[in-house]
């Protein structure tokens, strides 16, 4: 009996040892915006350890952070990601017209477009509002001070731009020429333009700089979290829909043999852990469970969509953010 | 009394010569608003200026991570992607000699003058960090029909430091004297070992690498095949037949703090087998140290009708095989580098004589030289070249780095291949040449050096006479200068 239980004992142990010496390691590269930094980190460490649950193989999960478009440009120019999430679908699209790393219809293959939350645009503004801002127009008066990142760089900058624009449209009738006049006016404000979102966040926060930061929501909240007492959030009257997308990069992670695993993380995002962990980061879920259970986490916007405003990303980007596009019209000046 | 001071007061301030203590406070409170929003607006200003600033330094760290990088130093011109692993560089290495035979046979007499020994610009680099290339043509002497004007042009992928591939033109791995750099020999001209019997440029592939930190470096390859001191054409091979190389070599107490850490020894060996023609017999002639004259040849000059033994074409036959054991040490100023090499090479004789007619023989020839240095500046020595610890200045601040250098070598021949002069005639080709050679450098800084050498050579037969009585070769003696450039 003895020798019994000690032998089956030994095969047991034998058998652990094997499975964990036949155990793969695996590593993904997420290259992904500015401010998702907390984001990946709770979650990169959620799928390991699920993914470790389901088939026992170990995956370590390195992000890499930046303006949207800058990080796109880097995985175009030969960056390996495995997996992208960016702030905006164009930032994605143009893997495909440069670079041919993804499927022309890669937005359809995940759930909503791909976009596994969504988020939106707010202001921040110091403790008390002391330049007492409520919604765009007061933004774009004299003497005050913005802060918003580039958007030639930035996808945030983008969103920021676009819920502007989409401000003034609504104010003057749909008058483009009167919502460039209103964005001219906001960017004469405008006294440091930063590269990326989560830099931004660091000039107005850390520096101290502008009386007002345009800001992913979630930035946001994130600022009131780690400086409790500092700053308020407004919400405007009108916002826009921030749909943050993400694929797999399939030439890549075909030459890593990585495409089941980057498919599964991307697909774990839409999972309720996933999406808790999304909401305790400040993203709005995109599963309707839980996004009711953090409803009353975020702010009611009135919130337009790029397509139905501005006619989809293509056009939104040729006419406003291209070279010598409005941007470039309005900044130059 | 407070009446009184009630009155001159509200006088006082009626007139206007005070103002009321209510306006002078609301006129400071006024200034001190406006002050407030003044400093705060320069705050702002100075905030931004700072970050501004702050925001300037990242972007230019960003581009310093992709600005490529273009280098021109004493270690040549160049350019490199930011991050290294992509790299072109561009060097030369000439050589401008002057050439005096004090003495000799006749066929050196008259020969003094300026030679232009080694012109050879080099284009080298690294691709994706693993993948080494370089390409040396030849402008100056050492061009010849033989190499084509090319002297290396070859690919080495560094797959592991334990794992390498080098593939193209390139000097084998086997003779230790060989491998180091024209500009940084110790001496005008290599030795016997170097120039006579090992390999000096061959086309084919080599595995290499380093094991145990360094401290043995291997190499095995497959080549085209050269004769003794041969330099392969880049043309395709004119047989099927390939020489073989290995080589071993060990530094075992490289790194450690012994006296023994400069020392360097180990084997190669090469193993082919060619079957010459009297077109392309696969034989060489050895050369004096001078390297303007043979003072040995196989038979070969084939004259119709001729009875006499030495005129017929002698062929290799099958194998040659060549062992070449060597070593180094370096201490502190001295250097001291000592290689042996024997060729195991079967040979025939193709005249119609029947003396002769079909003889063949296997010949051991051999080489051998001990040369030592010695940086009388005190720099360190080593198997590379020389850094001067001051480079001369003339205004006196530094005189640059001066060594001194002796060498004994000698070169022998077969005794079997004279043995009825079926394959040499000892009144033709001398059967040994002993040489002793001492000399100055003078490296002016890392790129610069002078050099004189004085060579003395004594040979035993070649110089006439009879097969029964031969007659030495005249002694060759040679004082050779030499104004190097290189980076």
């Amino acid at each position: 009996m003895k020798f019994k239980t000690l032998a089956l004992s030994t095969l047991l142990a034998a058998l652990f040892v094997s499975v964990q010496a036949l155990a793969a390691d695996i590593s993904l590269l997420n290259v992904s915006y500015d401010p998702t930094r907390e984001l990946y980190q709770d979650y990169n460490a959620a799928f390991a350890k699920y993914w470790k649950a389901k088939t026992g193989d170990n995956v370590s999960v390195k992000a890499s952070h930046g303006g949207s478009g800058k990080q796109g440009r880097a995985v175009i120019d030969g960056l390996e990601a495995d997996v992208v999430t960016l702030a905006l679908a164009y930032d994605i699209d143009a893997i495909y017209d440069k670079a041919k790393l993804i499927p022309k219809d890669w937005q359809k293959r995940l759930p909503h477009n791909s976009s596994p939350y969504t988020s939106t645009i707010v202001f921040l503004v110091r403790k008390g509002n002391p330049k007492h801002i409520k919604d765009w127009d007061d933004v774009v008066k004299p003497g005050v001070s913005i802060i918003t990142p580039n958007p030639k760089t930035s996808g945030g900058a983008r969103w920021n731009y676009l819920a502007a624009w989409a401000y003034a449209l609504k104010q003057n009738n749909n008058d483009e020429a009167k919502a460039k006049e209103f964005v001219g006016k906001l960017y004469k404000n405008v006294p440091v333009l930063d590269s990326g979102a989560r830099g931004a966040t660091t000039t107005f926060v850390e520096r101290g700089i502008g009386d007002v930061l345009l800001a992913w929501e979630n930035e946001a909240f994130l600022a009131l979290k780690e400086s409790p007492g500092k700053f308020e959030i407004v919400v405007p009257s009108l916002s826009i829909l921030a749909e943050p997308p993400v694929t797999v990069v399939d030439k890549v992670v075909d030459k890593h043999k990585t495409r089941a695993v980057a498919e599964a993380y991307l697909n774990y995002l839409y999972s309720e852990e996933g999406q808790e962990i999304a909401a305790k980061n400040y993203y709005r879920p995109t599963l309707e469970s839980v996004a009711k259970k953090y409803e009353p986490q975020f702010p009611k916007v009135n919130l337009v969509k790029i397509d139905d405003v501005f006619g989809g990303w293509q056009k939104t980007q040729k006419t406003h953010f291209a070279d010598g596009g409005v941007f470039d019209q309005i900044y130059a000046k | 009394m407070q009446y009184k001071r009630k009155l001159i007061t509200t006088l006082l301030i009626g007139s206007g010569i005070i103002s009321a203590p209510q306006v002078a406070l609301a006129n400071d409170s006024s200034e001190l608003e406006q002050l407030r929003a003044l400093v705060q607006e320069l705050d702002q200003k100075v905030r931004v200026l700072d970050r501004k600033n702050e925001l300037a330094d990242e972007a230019a760290a960003a581009a310093k991570k992709e600005t490529p990088i273009v280098s021109a130093s004493e270690n040549g011109f160049g350019f490199k992607s930011a991050d290294g692993k992509n790299e072109i560089r561009f060097r030369a290495l000439a050589q401008i000699d002057y050439r005096n035979f004090t003495n000799g046979s006749n066929d050196t007499k008259n020969i003094d003058g300026f030679d232009f020994r080694r012109i050879r610009p080099s284009v080298e680099g690294t691709l994706y960090g693993k993948y080494d290339f370089r390409f040396v043509p030849e402008f100056g002497d050492n061009k010849t029909t033989s190499n084509s004007g090319i002297v290396d042009a070859y690919i080495d992928a560094r797959f592991k430091p334990w794992f390498q591939v080098r593939a193209g033109k390139f000097k084998p791995y086997v003779g230790l004297e060989r491998l180091q750099s024209g500009g940084d020999i110790k001496f005008i001209e290599r030795s016997f070992v170097s120039n006579n019997i090992l390999p000096n440029r061959d086309v084919g592939a080599s595995v290499h690498g380093d094991l145990f930190e360094g401290k043995l470096n291997y190499a095995v390859g497959v080549y085209n095949g050269v004769v003794d001191g041969g330099d392969n054409v880049t043309s395709q091979d004119t047989n099927g037949d390939k020489e073989y190389a290995v080589r071993l070599f060990t530094t075992p107490f490289k790194g450690e703090d012994s006296i023994l850490e400069g020392l360097g020894f180990g084997l190669a060996a090469t193993h082919g087998n060619f079957t010459g023609t009297t077109t392309n017999t696969g034989l060489p002639n050895y050369k004096t140290p001078g390297q303007e004259t043979n003072f040995f040849t196989y038979n070969a000059k084939l004259t119709s009708g001729s009875t006499t033994a030495y005129d017929s074409i002698v062929v290799g036959n099958g194998d040659r095989t060549r062992w070449a054991p060597q070593a180094y040490y370096y201490s502190g100023p001295f250097g001291i580098i000592a290689e042996y090499a024997v060729v195991t090479q079967d040979v025939k004789n193709t005249g119609s004589l029947a003396a002769v007619k079909n003889k063949t023989a296997t010949l051991d020839n051999d080489a051998w030289q001990i040369a030592a240095s010695w940086l009388i500046t005190g720099e360190t020595a080593s198997f590379k070249g020389v850094k001067p610890k001051n480079n001369f200045d003339p205004d006196g601040a530094g005189w640059g780095a001066w060594e001194l250098v002796a060498r004994y070598q000698q070169n022998n021949i077969d005794n079997s291949a004279f043995t009825n002069s079926v394959f040499a005639d000892i009144t033709k080709s001398a059967k040994s040449a002993k040489a002793w050679a001492t000399g100055v450098n003078w490296y002016l800084n890392q790129n610069l050096k002078l050099a004189v050498n004085y060579e003395q050579t004594n040979f035993e037969g070649g110089g006439g006479g009879t097969v029964a009585n031969p007659i030495d070769r005249p002694n060759e003696k040679t004082l050779f200068t030499r104004l190097q450039i290189s980076y």
